[in-house]
């Protein structure tokens, strides 16, 4: 018998008709490390809840089959015994936190509290997690301060403080800077070794296949495969279930170099073993999409923002921006760097939602110190990091239409704005739902539907890409090509190199409140020493190239045709 | 009718009291910024009544004023904690009986919550404060009562409910609105008859 | 984030003390002033928090909660000491308003309960860290239910009103003018109320499997981060104010 086995699962949510789970039918052994992949909305979260028996214990409906967990039945065990064995990181850190507590210190040892731990070993298991995740600098702030990736990594502590055996992790990493979430998936695949089991839901398939023994496709609800990564990443239906293969296998696939079982490899370590099939770089050459288009070094289209020495600090004595010198013109423009570098405080000065302590910000040849957020709102878009931030109207077309209205537009000709961003976005059905009824996904789409609306000169994202699949970036890289097209500026946050290098022509790194390199992707991404300071990776196909020994830099490979 | 009391104590009634808390705080500020003659301290309570019945609307009443009073300093709040706790209990009953639905049965709520509260202030009033409550309006009026000799006990009532009904009634009907707005997802959590249906 | 509670963060005896000491000593100045029912015990208890006040270096804090219930005590005067049912002896007269010596008694008596309550009470809300007031209930036998409820308000008032300030960021640069004349942020305020309402209200069910997955429902015996037992002092001073009370009732009694 297996550690892990789950028979017939079938789950639906109250309320709904669909069945969200839909008789799903394997086993996992103790130790083993699983990777769950699938499009959005195919029941990926609500087979994490299932496993600690949230699903059905808390959210009721209907449940048919079973989960069992060494032994314990998952679907008839309380929660609170479950949790014992099976420790669960939701996928929207934001809301993870007890709320009880006043530090980062008191939040994580919530959990240690609750079992009976004793006072040494509680003090212990939580100063190691600190260490474990890098955040021992917060320890003392108040949980509710910290930025986006700061408190992901508090939730994520929250849970490996409490040494479950079987730990299901939700998007754990989705707001990690490169380097942090490495950090999490060697540390979770070094607890394997213990005998602890992962489970693990993340979009970042280069990850997955290259740390996961293990991948579970599911679409619809139904269990598609329950295979290696390799078998699952060169299925050649892969893209029917909405999933995108890794650079690595994509690579292969467009080269025709396999294995010997006829499978494409997955991760770096098979594409070196396979490295002498892999051709000359002329004819690589012949693969990519020619680098022609991001040959703008230069700045075009005239300043947008000028930003000289900025200053600010929430906290007397604790600076996070310091001295940052920049101008952002019409190219599209990629914000990177480690979490808390003091990105996202960066924009909300650039959209005048807080003022500088020290410096000065002018837009289009304005100072914006004399300008209240709402005279700029017609020129400069922004989407918050958290779409709960952002979203409060009851319905998704009133919450679209609002930001129009409010910049003058006609009912009627907010209406059609409205509805052409819905569209856009790829949500016009859902017109008339309750947004708080939403995906977290889908509400991202929806905050920045309600914000490309306005039809605004400059667009600000923070963080677009959190929770979509390969068919949401796809829809987001569109938008950013059309807006770029237009002659107008996009400015965004990233923590997905491949993202960036494939839809940015140029990059900001920042690291503890300063700038360390701006320019094209060709010249940040080839400074090594940029990229460790600031916790960053290079883009995935440009890794492999260089592995393979390839001369240049590569950002986007040319596929369809095989060789 | 003998599901008026039932409760489930869950996790999820629990973190609602907090919630309903901060909300009454919310509408208190709210009144007192916009220097209004009402008091719209208990929405959150109303809220925790019709969400989660007559024992959480009744918990999130007390708790609300014994939390403020014992931290706040606030001790005068303390004293009226009997009076939340009816509050809570009147809508959480009125709304299990399903009054709470359309927009005539929140009003006769409003009513009855406006003389619950009446009824239990009223002796504490005058046990704490002479007769006074605190309110311009209300206290104005009840002046008025006494220069006109009226026992101080009936002056108070007065007092009472000219403040209390009014304020109980726009507290309702934002209450009202809040709950038709809220998401499916989550009123699907109080729900107190679902059961978990069998799929095998 | 701000926090909501009224806690002072000095190092004081009146900071070290262990919190249910300055319970019970709430308990005895309204109890035993109550119970005493002359003005001078009010006297008395009134001057002894006044003087922890002073000793404790929070004496300027309390100002302003006196100041909040001062209006109310003003109507007290004004309405009694004109009105009152008893008034016979006048007392003097402003103008045409005449005041009496009943009346005027009466509110005395009620304005000094309020100010004993509200001192004794600043006395203990100004020195204590509710997060600690919470541990120590909780390591006495109350419910970690309870206890979490009493820490949860605390970070919820302050989480409201980072929402409420979020949900105006998000508002204003959709265009929504919210900075300048008092009309513009009186009118702002209105539309803000219902979304940050709905917001805490949905997120209740997402801090609720949160509470969950840690184990909140463990039904385990929790342990804490910090030691929290009475010293000698706080049990000598408890026992103090318990026979100070029984002599008060006796005293009462026997009379
Ligand atoms: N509480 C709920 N009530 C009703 N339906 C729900 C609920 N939660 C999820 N669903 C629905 O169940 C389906 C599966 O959702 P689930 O969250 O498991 O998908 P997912 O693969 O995790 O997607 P995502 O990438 O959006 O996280 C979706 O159609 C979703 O709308
Ligand atoms: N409201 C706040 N009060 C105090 N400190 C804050 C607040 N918000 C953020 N900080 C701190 O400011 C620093 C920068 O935060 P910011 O949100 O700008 O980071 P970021 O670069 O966007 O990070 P991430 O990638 O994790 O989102 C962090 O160290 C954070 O802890
Ligand atoms: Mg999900
Ligand atoms: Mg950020």
């Amino acid at each position: 018998m297996s550690y892990i086995s789950v028979e017939h699962l079938k789950y639906r949510y109250p309320n709904t008709e669909r069945l969200a789970l839909n008789d799903l039918n394997f086993e996992i052994e103790k130790g083993e490390f699983i990777g769950i992949a699938g499009e959005n909305g195919s029941g990926r979260s609500t087979l994490c809840q299932a496993f600690i028996g949230l699903v059905p214990g808390f959210f009721k409906g209907a449940y048919g089959g079973r989960v069992l967990i060494d032994g314990t039945e998952a679907g008839k065990t309380p929660v609170s015994r479950m949790c014992r064995k099976v420790g669960l990181v939701f996928q929207n850190p934001f809301n993870q936190l007890s709320g009880a507590k006043e530090t980062v210190f008191e939040e994580i040892a919530f959990g240690l509290q609750n079992f009976g731990v004793p006072r040494e070993e509680m003090t212990e298991r939580v100063n190691e997690v600190l260490g474990l995740l890098d955040i021992e600098a917060c320890r003392d702030q108040n949980p509710f301060d910290l930025s986006g990736g700061q408190m992901q990594r508090v939730a994520l502590a929250g849970i490996l403080a409490m040494k479950p055996d079987v730990i299901v992790l939700d998007e754990p990493t989705s707001q990690l800077d490169p380097a942090g979430s490495e950090e999490v998936f060697a540390a979770v695949d070094r607890m394997t070794e213990a005998g602890i089991t992962i489970i693990m839901v993340e979009q970042k398939l280069e990850k997955l296949a290259e740390y996961c023994d293990r991948i579970l496709l599911l679409h619809e609800g139904r269990q598609i495969a329950f295979d290696t990564p390799e078998r699952i990443f060169s299925r050649p239906d892969l893209e029917d279930y909405g999933v995108k293969p890794p650079i690595c296998t994509r690579l292969c696939r467009a080269l025709g170099v396999k294995r010997a079982d006829g499978c494409y490899p997955a991760s770096h370590e098979e594409v070196r073993k396979l490295k002498t099939q892999f051709p000359e770089e002329s004819l690589f050459q012949k693969k990519c999409v020619p680098d022609g288009k991001t040959k703008g070094q230069e700045a075009c289209g005239g300043e947008v923002f000028q930003i000289g020495h900025l200053n600010f600090r929430y906290q007397e004595g604790t600076p996070v921006l310091r001295d940052v010198t920049l101008s952002l013109d019409s190219r599209s423009t990629a914000i990177v760097g480690q979490n808390g570098a003091g990105k996202t405080t960066l924009v909300k000065l650039l959209k005048g939602l807080l003022k500088p302590v020290g410096g000065s910000i002018w837009y289009g040849g304005e100072d914006m110190a004399g300008k209240t957020v709402a005279m700029l709102a017609g020129e400069v878009g922004y989407v918050f990091q958290n779409p709960d931030d952002q979203i409060f109207k009851y319905h998704v077309l009133d919450e679209v239409m609002f930001g129009p209205l409010n910049i003058g537009m006609k009912k009627e000709e907010a209406e059609r704005h409205a509805r052409e961003a819905l569209k856009e976005v790829g949500l016009e059905n859902l017109a008339a739902e309750n947004p708080y009824d939403l995906e977290l996904s889908e509400r991202k789409l929806v905050a920045i539907a309600s914000v490309l609306a306005m039809d605004t000169r400059v667009l600000i994202l923070d963080e677009p890409t959190i929770a979509q699949d390969w068919k949401g970036r796809q829809i987001i890289g569109g938008i950013i090509q059309r807006l770029e097209k237009q002659g107008r500026t996009v400015v965004a946050i990233l923590h997905d190199m491949d993202f960036v290098s494939e839809y940015f022509r140029r990059v900001i790194v920042m690291a503890r409140g300063q700038v360390l390199a701006d320019g094209t992707r060709e010249a940040v991404f080839s400074r090594k020493e940029v990229l460790e300071k600031a916790r960053i990776e290079e883009p995935s196909l440009m890794k492999l190239c260089k592995m393979l020994g390839y001369e240049k830099a590569y950002f986007q490979l040319k596929e369809g045709e095989e060789v | 009718m003998k599901n008026v009391f039932k409760t489930k104590l869950s996790t999820a009634s629990l973190v609602l009291i907090p919630a309903c808390i901060g909300i009454n705080y919310l509408g208190k500020l709210f009144a007192s910024v916009l220097k209004l003659p009402l008091w719209l301290d208990s929405i959150g309570t109303c809220i925790g009544g019709a969400l989660g019945g007559p024992v959480i609307g009744g918990i999130c009443g007390a708790a609300n004023n014994l939390i403020y009073g014992f931290t706040t300093g606030d001790s005068i709040t303390l004293v009226y904690a009997l009076t939340s706790l009816g509050i809570g209990i009147a809508v959480g009953i009125m709304a299990r009986l399903g009054r709470m639905e359309k927009l005539g049965g929140a009003l006769l709520t409003a009513v009855v919550a406006g003389l619950v509260a009446v009824c239990i202030s009223t002796p504490l009033n005058v046990l704490f404060w002479g007769g006074t409550t605190g309110n311009v309006w209300g206290d104005a009026l009840f002046a008025a009562t006494q220069a006109g000799g009226m026992p101080v006990a009936l002056g108070s009532l007065l007092d009472e409910v000219v403040v209390d009904v009014p304020d109980k009634i726009i507290t309702i009907l934002v209450v009202f609105a809040i709950l038709k707005g809220l998401p499916k997802k989550l009123t699907a959590l109080y729900d107190v008859n679902d059961s978990i249906e069998s799929l095998d | 984030m701000k926090s909501m509670s009224l806690y002072v963060d000095l190092d004081t005896w009146l900071t070290r003390m262990h919190p249910f000491t300055k319970l019970c000593y709430i308990a005895t100045a309204i109890a035993a002033s109550l119970i005493g029912g002359k003005l001078w015990v009010f006297g008395v208890f009134i001057g002894i928090s006044l003087g922890m006040l002073v000793s404790g270096k929070i004496i300027k804090k309390v100002f302003p909660l006196i100041a909040f219930s001062f209006t109310i005590l003003i109507t007290i005067f004004l309405i009694h000491g004109l009105f009152n049912h008893e008034n016979v002896t006048l007392l003097f007269a402003a103008g045409p308003l005449r005041f009496y010596r009943e009346g005027m008694l009466y509110a005395l008596r009620i304005s000094c309960n309020v100010l004993n309550m509200l001192l004794a009470f600043a006395v203990f809300v100004l020195t204590t860290r509710p997060a600690e007031l919470v541990e120590d209930l909780e390591q006495i036998g109350f419910s970690p239910k309870i206890g979490y409820v009493i820490s949860s308000v605390f970070q919820i008032v302050p989480q409201m009103s980072g929402t409420m300030n979020t949900i105006l960021d998000a508002q204003r640069s959709r265009g929504m003018e919210t900075e300048g004349s008092l009309l513009t942020r009186a009118k702002s305020f209105l539309p803000l109320i219902s979304p940050v309402v709905m917001s805490s209200l949905t997120n209740t069910r997402e801090r609720a499997i949160a509470l969950e997955i840690r184990g909140f429902e463990a039904g385990e015996k929790k342990t804490y981060l910090r030691d929290s037992s009475m010293k000698t002092v706080d049990r000598a001073l408890c026992v103090c104010m318990v026979v100070l009370l029984a002599a008060a009732v006796a005293v009462r009694v026997m009379l």
